[in-house]
């Protein structure tokens, strides 16, 4: 066994055992150290989010990978947990479902929000971690890399990671975006202080917006809002001057009857100069009276309109999967074949030694045959010696290749140690 | 030298209409499928199409000695080359934006409608030549303009439709935003009508020139392009017009999209026009009337 994964997942182990078992950057840290004195020689590397603990370790030859209970007690042990209660919940991998679980982790296959593009550089963190401690080496290091040409992979090939799936991103990334080229230069206007109102006004801030004023019917609230995100409050009597000084709202209020009727709006709307107006109406009832929308300029949107573009896009994520699962098979397939591969480099360098050291004796002896030779006479000779032992090793080595993309080339392997009477 | 001149003889329309039509085919392929090499491939065959595009108006111009502007042949093509700049300068600072499933089509439309025109040089003498390229600038300009101020508004009501919809993607396609679109719709009807203006002035110059020297007959002002162009001309600065009001009222961003689009009808009618009408344009005076050629705006 040259690979082997234990780990936790948001799909099966549930979150109060997850974070016993999550592991902070200094702790990941800190069990690398005791992974290195406990299982010497071998790789691993341990990848720790709020959705997965997973340790990747990896050996070859008469160092393989320790075995996955092994794996699993030591990780129960760092954590100060019970193997006996992890046993049944941790899933365990050999081999080949090891690199295809990687793959599918860093191209957010497994992500509890598919396609999120956050894990990748989970995944890289928890590389440089395990470079830092000396835990990385030249398997993890291939698988690895492997993994994020994989993520890349996906991300460019198809549309998994493209759509957003949130209400607040997707108000902010889609909609307004698609009215707004910029933000900075525009006046924002939160109508409420609700938890719904600090992530869109997030959104914002990220895609450049500055100019903020925050309104809510409780004064207090709306000033802390306002200090904490670094906005402007104004008192809900100004909602009107308010309206018609921003260029886009996010409404958000707990109220049970519309904030901004038709006739607020309408007297608003005579002081804005004919400027386009995007209102994000996030609240359940709506703030906003809908014939707001109808009016011309105004690109009104509601939470039931947030929420189909929602679905739609994790539709269009799901519709995605069969195509970036191919990728991940085909990356797969790839990185397994140059493994095994890789396992026969001994018996490759065996056989050429082999071939090199009787073309050489052969040679001596032609020399020593035929002193009349120069040295540009012989260095040809030499050259078409070489040149006839690379032919003559061609085929046997390109069938070793082929046969490596199917699996480890066991038979291969002893038909040609037995043929050329190379030693183990 | 001479293989360098037979090289550039042998660029043929259909390398560089070829180049662009694969190009176009990129283009239209994302909304059908994601490549991460596509943006590549059409940036590179957009770039050989220009590359083949400014050998052949450059090898006809020093064939010629002049400016490529010289025969409504030459016009199309020019117009055609400006946009294909366009093009390439907003495919490699916008590679999301299918910018090419609108200008493309519109690219390829003027190089065949080169393959159809007259080939045949417009008369001048020193004086002339010079309102001649005056002439032909402006109508290159305004053309252009209209264009591609018709192209933001048809992306703007695209982008409006998607908007209205809820739609969080029309088909895979990425548009440019509202904002960004009226920037361009804003200004092009003004752009347009301020060429167009001083083209028809200097045409009406160029004639004059030509009059008194004996190269032309008078081009009356029934003529066939002296009416269709003093229309477009009027159209143009109505539309000018119309977009700046709208501008600062609600709704604005829809009027300016549609006065584009109505723009671009006004010059396609006016082509059609020049195609169908008899002229004196561009004619000797010693040449007989009767068939019109395909030359459209200048």
């Amino acid at each position: 066994m040259m690979l082997a994964l234990v780990g936790a997942t948001h799909r099966t182990v549930p979150l109060a055992l997850r974070e016993r078992l999550a592991f902070t950057a200094e702790q990941a840290a800190d069990a690398l150290a005791r992974f290195r004195d406990r299982f010497p020689g071998r790789e691993g590397v341990l990848l720790s989010t709020c959705n997965r603990v997973e340790f990747y370790a990896a050996g070859e030859a008469e160092v393989a990978a320790p075995p996955v209970e092994e794996l699993l007690s030591f990780l129960a042990e760092c954590r100060g947990l019970e193997a006996a209660a992890l046993a049944p919940v941790l899933s365990r991998e050999h081999d080949e479902a090891v690199v295809r679980h990687l793959f599918s982790v860093a191209a957010g296959l497994d992500s509890m929000v598919l396609g999120e593009p956050q894990i990748l550089s989970q995944v890289k963190q928890a590389w440089t971690i395990a470079q830092d401690n000396r835990t990385a080496g030249p398997l993890t290091a291939g698988m690895f890399q492997a993994a994020l040409r994989t993520a890349k992979r996906v991300a460019t090939e198809t549309a998994l990671g493209r759509e957003r799936v949130s209400i607040p991103s997707v108000a902010v990334a889609e909609f307004a975006s698609s009215v707004f080229e910029r933000f900075d230069d525009k006046r924002i206007l939160l109508i409420g202080a609700g938890k719904m109102a600090a992530e869109t006004l997030r959104y914002l801030r990220a895609a450049g917006g500055r100019d903020v004023v925050i309104v809510n019917r409780t004064a207090s609230r709306a000033d802390d809002l306002a200090a904490r995100l670094g906005a402007k409050p104004a008192s809900f009597d100004e909602l009107e001057r308010e309206l018609a000084a921003a260029d886009l709202v996010v409404s958000t209020t707990g109220s049970s009857e519309p904030v901004v009727s038709l006739d607020l709006f309408d007297r608003a709307e005579a002081h804005r100069e004919g400027r386009p107006l995007v209102v994000l109406d996030l609240a359940v009832p709506r703030d906003f009276d809908p014939r707001v929308g109808e009016r011309p300029g105004v690109w009104l949107s509601c939470v039931d309109d947030l929420a189909e573009a929602c679905d739609a896009n994790r539709r269009s994520r799901q519709r995605e999967l069969p195509r970036a699962l191919a990728i991940v098979d085909e990356e797969t397939s790839r990185f397994m074949g140059d493994m095994h591969h890789r396992s026969t480099a001994p018996v490759i360098e065996q056989l050429r030694a082999g071939w090199s050291e009787t073309g050489e004796a052969e040679l001596e002896r032609l020399f020593r045959r035929l002193p009349h030779l120069d040295d540009r006479d012989r260095d040809e000779i030499r050259q078409s010696f070489d040149r006839y032992a690379a032919k003559m090793l061609h085929p046997p080595l390109a069938s070793l290749r082929s046969e490596s993309h199917a699996g480890p080339p066991h038979g291969l392997l002893d038909a040609l140690k037995r043929l050329f009477n190379l030693k183990d | 030298m001479h293989r360098m001149a037979a090289f550039l003889s042998g660029i043929s329309i259909v390398c560089f209409a070829a180049s662009y039509g694969v190009a176009l085919a990129c283009e239209a392929s994302r909304l059908v499928f994601r490549s991460g090499v596509r943006g590549a491939v059409m940036v590179f065959f957009a770039a050989a199409g220009l590359v083949a595009h400014t050998l052949f108006l450059g090898w006809r111009a020093a064939a010629s000695g002049t400016l490529p502007l010289s025969s409504p042949f030459d016009w199309y093509l020019l117009a055609a080359w400006v946009l294909a700049v366009a093009y390439l300068w907003l495919a490699l600072a916008n590679p999301k934006t299918p910018i090419g499933l609108f200008l493309l089509p519109v690219i390829l439309g003027l190089v065949g409608a080169a393959t159809v025109a007259s080939r045949e040089p417009f008369l001048h003498d020193a004086a002339s030549l010079f309102w001649g390229r005056v002439h032909g600038a402006f109508h290159l300009v305004w053309s252009v303009s209209v264009v591609l101020g018709a192209i933001a508004g048809s992306m703007w009501l695209l982008q409006a439709w998607r908007l209205t919809v809820k739609s969080s993607s029309a088909g895979g396609l990425r548009l440019p935003s509202l904002e960004r679109l009226e920037h361009v719709t804003s200004r092009t009807p003004a752009i347009a009508a301020w060429a167009a203006t001083a083209g028809f002035a200097s045409g009406l110059i160029l004639n004059a020139v030509n009059h008194r020297r004996g190269l032309m007959e008078t081009v009356p002002w029934t003529d066939p392009v002296v009416m269709r162009m003093g229309l477009v001309v009027a159209w143009l600065i109505v539309a000018s017009q119309w977009a700046a009001m709208a501008r600062r009222r609600p709704g604005g961003g829809r009027v300016m999209a549609w006065l584009s689009l109505a723009s671009l009808v006004v010059m396609a009618g006016s082509i059609a026009w020049g195609l169908a009408g008899t002229t004196r344009h561009g004619r000797p005076a010693e040449s007989p009337l009767g068939v019109a050629d395909a030359e459209v705006v200048r």
